[in-house]
């Protein structure tokens, strides 16, 4: 296996190769849906086949990036770099396995110009994967803004009623902070140059950058900001619910599930490691906000009438949590927040499937045209509480094993904070419970003249799987968290020994093995 | 004496020029394509010869007066693919809006030349020499459809504002002269009167340029002048007279005392101009209008290079704005059926469904002029403001990137209405053209190339211009 992993240029495999089969599909010449809907099926398979041999093959003792392959690019610093490390590998793998079960859920409900649907999902896919696996900041910021192309036509094209004004304010809110980010990629660009006289956008290297207090005060705005929006973190959360709602299912899915975990994951690969002493002192305002988000998006989840933006509003809370965690700069919570950051992806995608189901049989999205769709739908139902209580974070499911960890994390980084961030639980519990028995229990209502059928077999089989890792997740979470370990701990020893460590930090990889043993929680 | 080799390009394209506007008086079929096929041989002729010379520095003519150095070599190259473009856009082109090949393809080259010694000069005469050939020529071929009321129009317009920008040209000269007794671009200014002058010159430059405030003419010209001399509009000129701005201004910014004057009064310029026309580009909805006012945008990311004193990015800039600019303008030719010249959003509306091999490049290009990574746009952006910020004008910066965020508005308005609005399904006449179809082709490739694999042409600015580029 690691032979054959070593052999092959992994990484950049996984990136492109749904990018080989869009453009395959731009070329493919005649008007079959369905050689077309295979054709991106089989092509995002197996970007998730290859995605696991990255995860059987990948090591994680060391905490540095695996995989790694390099090539010059532009020259002068702007290189392709690329590679995993215990904080993004995961977040590819949930990539790559939820693109084919978008895949798969669209088949009938896209209808309408299958090819381009078809492209702009492997698109997107590739952009997804390529934000991950960068560990050149010029790379990461190609991924990051190529990535809205995709999304924006999903959305505009594939839409709901509001598609225009939905994707438009989309790609607004993302880019007015990227481009400010932008602006701070060119400041360590110089910055790098200055100190040492060569040039580099190796995160590794400008992470051994000493910047100036104030310096990193301004870059850390640039950078968290754009971060910060694509959480979302309140109060920039305004273009979420807009775009879930009207965004197609897939594109929902996507985007609930893998797009706002580049936020969290900017913050963690770059905002928190580049710039940790401006972030430590941003850390309490940041957490303050992310509590506001975790009780605010409940409370609006709570009294939406629109399934759609109650999920969206439940990814705000839920979201919050995570960076809540984050900022909480310690090895529980920094876990913690990335599992729950694979369980919200997990959770919150197949609650966007759940509901694409039933839209796709009554294409109404209103919780009140509903009633004891159980009775029509048995299996449904059962689907839906499981990954309601996944998202609920019930013991024994995925939900529970990342929030514990989080709890535990903010707990010992500032209890009134945790105090307040445990409401979460009591209230994703409330809307989706009420959720699921407004839906679900009560009267049999056949919204309009639709019948509610049962789930055929092409929804369990993009159904299923989902289950079948939350059940997983959630028995065996060290399973995941032991590949973690190493990072993280590396990834919080460079925030607290700011600059310590220095440009050492690329260039003696025999330091890692210094990864400490901590305390083994429920594991 | 000097080497005939710098002076080569330029006779073969005035040779060119002469013998196609002779050809055309001598010529009984008025749509011939001979002019044309001349106006390719001169361009690639003139192409030869600056690139045979590529390696030899400092190749001069004129006692030194005409200069073949990197910055003019890789400008004269974009300006000769700038005119093979535009030349190959026109052939059907013409024969549909009754233009006349001859006196076309005569004076873009014409044109062409002016651009040649503007930008290979270092003496301020001289540079008003080529400025006039070029501004003369310009102005005929902005007036070409003779019976198109807009196009006289904007021949007039552009007439008239160019005569004054001539005149404020001259007189600043004047001053200049005066004061200092000197011709050369970069000397030292002192004095208030000197100062004024070169305020003047530059203003006159700024005119042919199109930055703000001197940019009113701009959208009615380039709306007005047929879509492929609206092309050579938009891209040579910018390049001739931000290359002799460059020349002229970066000693200057180079000195503490001048620089503090002259760099915000740049700095100032170039904002106002991105916003000027990016904020106009958002309420139109003819699309000649808007890749009109977007060009004028343009200008002023361009200005922003200027003022980092960043000749290489400038270059880059220019080559990729060629690729990406004559794109749009030639998808709009394509879409130029009877009378839709001046498409509206509303006739591109449902293009995606309709035309779909249309619609993907116009939509490449437009990615590319809102700077989306992966296009070359992007790129160009970020050299630009990357060169910018290593100078240390943070402030500049963001306003550039916030100004290129209001341009993603329109560029995506455009997107909007071909991808998600359905358009009324009548099919309207499209200009099957195979020439312009390569032209599209040339220039989605380069889009394409210059996003993802620059290193041939980032090699050549290199090694033109070494620095931190």
């Amino acid at each position: 296996m690691n032979a054959l992993a070593s052999a092959l240029p992994l990484v950049s495999l996984i990136t492109f190769l749904p990018l080989a089969g869009a453009i395959l599909l731009v070329f493919l010449r005649g008007e079959s849906l369905k050689a077309v809907r295979a054709t991106a099926l089989a092509v995002s398979l197996l970007t998730f086949v290859l995605s696991l041999l990255l995860f059987f093959g990948f090591d994680g003792s060391s905490g540095l990036p695996e995989f790694v392959e390099r090539a010059s690019w532009m020259g002068r610093g702007l290189d392709y770099h690329v590679g995993v490390d215990g904080l993004s590998l995961f977040l590819v793998l949930l990539a790559a396995f939820l693109t084919p079960l978008a895949l798969l859920s669209s088949w009938r409900a896209i209808g309408d110009r299958v090819k381009e649907f078809s492209v702009f999902m492997l698109l997107l896919e590739t952009g997804m994967i390529g934000v991950f696996v960068s560990l050149n900041l010029f790379l990461f910021y190609v991924f990051w803004e190529a990535m809205l192309i995709p999304m924006y036509f999903l959305i505009g094209i594939w839409g709901g009623p509001r598609r225009i004004y939905a994707t438009m304010k989309f790609v607004l809110f993302t880019m007015f902070g990227s481009l400010l980010m932008l602006v701070g990629i060119f400041v360590l660009h110089a910055a790098y140059h200055q100190a040492t006289g060569s040039y580099s956008l190796t995160i590794a290297d400008l992470a051994g950058l000493s910047l100036s207090p104030s310096l990193q005060t301004w870059l850390f705005l640039g950078f968290g900001l754009a971060f910060a929006i694509k959480v979302p973190l309140f109060p920039l959360h305004t273009w979420l619910p807009d775009a879930h709602v009207e965004a197609p299912t897939a594109g929902s899915v996507l985007l609930a599930a893998v797009l706002l975990k580049m936020g969290a994951y900017g913050f963690l690969r770059l905002g928190l490691p580049l710039f940790p002493r401006a972030a430590a002192s941003f850390a309490p305002a940041l957490s303050v906000l992310a509590v506001i988000g975790i009780i605010y998006g409940g409370l609006m989840a709570l009294v939406q009438k629109d399934m759609k933006s109650l999920v969206a509003y439940s990814s705000v809370s839920h979201m919050g949590l995570v960076m809540l965690a984050l900022f909480s700069l310690n090895f529980e919570a920094t876990e913690g927040a990335i599992y729950q950051m694979l369980n919200h992806g997990l959770s919150t995608g197949a609650l966007f499937l759940c509901v694409g189901v039933l839209y796709e049989r009554t294409h109404t999205r209103k919780i009140a045209d509903y009633g004891g769709a159980a009775a029509r739908m048995p299996i449904f139902a059962g689907i839906f509480l499981v990954v309601m209580l996944s998202s609920a974070g019930l013991p024994g499911l995925n939900g529970f094993a990342g929030e514990i960890l989080c709890f535990f994390g903010i707990f010992a980084a500032n209890k009134v904070l945790a105090a307040l961030s445990v409401t979460t639980v009591i209230l994703s519990a409330a809307y989706l419970l009420w959720l699921y028995r407004r839906v679900l229990h009560g009267p049999i209502r056949d919204p309009g003249d639709a019948r509610l059928r049962e789930l055929d077999k092409r929804e369990l089989a993009y159904l299923v799987p989902i289950i079948v890792l939350i059940i997983f997740m959630g028995l065996f979470p060290g399973v995941f968290l032991r590949k973690m370990d190493a990072s993280v701990s590396r990834y919080l020893d460079a925030i607290k020994t700011p600059s310590a460590t220095s440009l050492g930090l690329i260039t003696a990889p025999e330091q890692s093995q210094a990864a400490e043993i901590r305390p083994e929680l429920e594991r | 004496m000097g080497s005939p080799l710098a002076l080569a390009p330029l006779l073969a394209v005035t040779a060119g020029a002469l013998i196609a506007l002779l050809f055309e008086a001598f010529l009984r079929k008025k749509d011939s394509e001979i002019p044309a096929a001349l106006a390719v041989a001169a361009l690639l002729a003139a192409g030869f010869f600056s690139v045979v010379s590529w390696n030899e520095p400092g190749l001069s003519s004129f006692g030194g007066r005409l200069v073949l150095d990197p910055l003019a070599r890789l400008l004269v190259v974009i300006v000769i693919v700038l005119g093979l473009f535009v030349v190959l856009m026109s052939l059907k082109y013409a024969v549909r809006m009754g233009l006349a090949l001859g006196p076309l393809c005569g004076l873009l080259l014409l044109a062409v030349a002016g651009v040649m010694i503007m930008v290979s000069t270092r003496d301020w005469l001289i540079v008003f020499l080529g400025l006039e050939v070029l501004s003369v020529a310009s102005y005929a071929l902005t007036g070409l459809r003779l019976h198109d009321q807009a196009s006289s129009e904007a021949a007039a317009k552009y007439f008239l504002m160019g005569s004054f920008a001539a005149a404020f040209f001259v007189f600043g000269l004047a001053l200049v002269f005066g004061t200092s007794g000197r011709l050369e671009l970069g000397s030292a200014v002192t004095g208030a009167s000197a100062l004024a002058g070169l305020g003047l010159i530059v203003s006159a430059l700024f005119f042919k340029i199109a930055v703000a405030p001197f940019h009113m003419w701009a959208p009615d010209v380039y709306e007005g002048a047929p879509t492929p001399v609206t092309v050579f509009l938009t891209i040579a000129p910018k390049a001739a007279g931000l290359a002799v701005l460059l020349r002229a201004l970066s000693p200057l910014l180079r000195a503490e005392s001048a620089a503090a004057v002259l760099s915000p009064a740049l700095s100032v310029a170039a904002v106002l101009t991105m916003f000027a026309g990016n904020l106009a580009a958002l309420r139109q909805t003819s699309l000649k209008r808007l890749l009109a006012y977007s060009s004028i945008a343009h200008s002023g990311y361009l200005l922003v290079a200027v003022v980092a004193r960043d000749a290489a990015s400038l270059v880059f800039y220019a080559a990729v704005y060629l690729f990406m600019n004559a794109g749009a303008f030639a998808v709009l030719i394509a879409l130029s059926g009877r009378g839709l010249e001046r498409a509206s959003l509303d006739d591109i509306a449902g293009l995606g469904r309709r035309k779909p091999w249309l619609a993907a490049p116009l939509a490449v290009f437009l990615l590319s002029l809102a700077g989306f990574p992966p296009t070359a746009g992007f790129l160009a952006k970020f050299y630009v403001f990357g060169a910018a910020v290593r100078e240390g004008h943070i402030a500049l910066t963001i306003a550039a990137v916030l100004a290129s965020l209001v341009s993603v508005a329109y560029y995506l308005k455009v997107i909007v209405a071909m991808y998600m609005r359905e358009g009324e399904t009548e099919s309207e006449p499209w200009l099957e053209d195979p020439a312009l179809y390569l032209v599209i082709f040339l220039c989605l490739f380069g889009v394409v190339e210059l996003g993802l694999w620059p290193g041939n042409l980032l090699t050549l600015i290199r090694q033109a211009f070494p620095g931190p580029f």
